[in-house]
C-alpha cells in the first residue's frame, strides 16, 4: 500500500495537468517494477489521463471504463483487424483476437496489418504484434482458429468480423446463449450493412434468412470496409460507455456508390 | 394494381433504384423478385411499407417493396 501510495504520488507529481505523458509512465514502471499497464490503472483510477487519450476526449473514468473491458473480435481480416486498431487507439483494455487464416496477397487490398512483408503469416499474430506496438498497456489473447463458446463467455462484447453465413449464424447463437450483445457488419462492393443483435432482437435471423446464400467469395472494396469498421469500433465504445445507440433498435444499410444511408427498423 | 418497387446495393445493377410497377391482384413479393431476375438465395431483407414481409406476402395497391440483397463479406 506504501508503495501504491509512492506511485501515486510520483504520477501526480509527474504530471502536467491532468496529462501523463508516455516517458513519465516508463519511468514509473522502471521506478516501481510495475507494468505501464498497472500505471494505466492506478492513473486512471485517479483521475490522472495518460497523454496518448487526450484527444479523445473522454473522462479518466471512461477512460478507465474502456481499459476493464474484454471485446472479442471474431475475425482478422479487413473488419477485424481495422476494429482491433480502432479500439487499441482508444484504450480498450483488453482485446481477444480469433483467426484461423493467415494472409494472403487477396488481403492486401484491405486488410491493415496485411503487407507483402507479413504474406503467409497468421493474422492474429501479426494483428496482436502491430497493436502492441501502438499501445503497450494492452492484454491481448490469440486464437488460431476458429472461434468457441469460450471466446464468447470470456468477452463482454463480440465484434463480428467474419465472412460466412453459417459461422455467423452460430455465433449469433453463442452470443444468445452467453447474453453478448453482437455488433455486426458485413460488406460487399460500395455496400455495407451494421447493427447491434442483443437478446431478442434477432438481427443475424433477419439479415440472414434461411435461404440466403452470400456470393462467393464476396468482393470487398476498402473504403466500404473502414466505414463499417469504424461504425462497429464506434458501436462497441458506446455499449462500453453507457451511451444509447439508435444501432441496438434498428440497423444501418450503408451505400457508398449512392451515398445512401438507411436506419432500418428490426422486426 | 400499382405497386412502387425500391432496389438496394447491387440489386441496382442493370435494374433500376426505385420504379412503379403494375402488377396483377394478389401478386406476392416472391413473384415480383423472380420476375426482376433476382435469385431469391441472393435476398436478404424485404419489407413493405417498412415492415419486414416474406416471400409468399401478399402486395396490396399502392404499397412500397424494398428488396436488400444478403450482404456477408468481412
Amino acid at each position: 500500500m506504501a508503495e501504491e501510495s509512492d506511485l501515486l504520488r510520483f504520477l501526480q507529481e509527474r504530471s502536467d495537468g491532468n496529462l501523463l505523458s508516455l516517458t513519465a509512465q516508463r519511468e514509473a514502471a522502471r521506478q516501481f517494477d510495475c507494468s505501464l499497464r498497472d500505471i494505466e490503472e492506478t492513473a486512471l483510477s485517479h483521475s490522472i489521463l495518460p497523454e496518448r487519450y487526450q484527444r479523445n476526449g473522454l473522462l479518466p473514468a471512461q477512460q478507465l471504463l474502456l481499459f476493464h473491458a474484454k471485446v472479442a473480435i471474431i475475425g482478422s481480416g479487413g473488419l477485424g483487424g481495422r476494429v482491433a486498431e480502432l479500439l487499441a487507439r482508444m484504450g480498450v483494455g483488453n482485446i481477444f483476437l480469433t483467426d484461423p487464416d493467415i494472409f494472403n496477397e487477396s488481403n492486401l487490398n484491405r486488410q491493415n496489418f496485411c503487407t507483402t512483408e507479413t504474406l503467409g503469416d497468421y493474422k492474429v499474430e501479426v494483428v496482436a504484434r502491430e497493436l502492441k506496438k501502438i499501445n503497450p498497456i494492452l492484454n491481448i489473447e490469440m486464437t488460431k482458429g476458429l472461434f468457441s463458446e469460450t471466446s464468447v463467455s470470456a468477452a463482454d462484447l463480440i465484434v463480428d468480423g467474419l465472412d460466412s453465413i453459417e459461422d455467423r449464424r452460430h455465433l449469433s447463437q453463442l452470443c444468445m446463449k452467453y447474453c453478448r450483445p453482437l455488433i455486426h457488419a458485413a460488406v460487399n462492393k460500395w455496400y455495407g450493412q451494421v447493427g447491434v443483435e442483443q437478446l431478442k432482437s434477432n438481427l443475424i435471423a433477419q439479415l440472414f434468412p434461411l435461404q440466403a446464400q452470400a456470393l462467393s467469395p464476396p468482393q470487398v472494396l476498402p473504403p466500404t470496409v473502414a466505414l463499417l469498421a469504424a461504425m462497429q469500433a464506434a458501436e462497441v465504445c458506446k455499449l462500453i460507455l453507457g451511451q444509447n445507440s439508435p444501432l441496438t433498435a434498428a440497423w444501418l444499410h450503408c451505400d457508398l456508390l449512392n451515398c445512401e444511408y438507411h436506419l432500418l427498423p428490426y422486426k | 394494381m400499382q405497386v412502387q418497387v425500391k432496389l438496394f446495393a447491387f440489386f441496382r445493377e442493370g435494374r433500376f433504384k426505385e420504379e412503379g410497377r403494375e402488377l396483377a391482384d394478389n401478386t406476392i413479393v416472391g413473384q415480383v423478385i423472380d420476375d426482376l431476375g433476382i435469385d431469391r438465395e441472393e435476398v436478404g431483407v424485404l419489407m413493405i411499407n417498412s415492415r419486414h414481409c416474406q416471400f409468399d406476402t401478399v402486395l396490396r395497391e399502392n404499397d412500397i417493396l424494398a428488396i436488400f440483397p444478403v450482404i456477408g463479406g468481412g
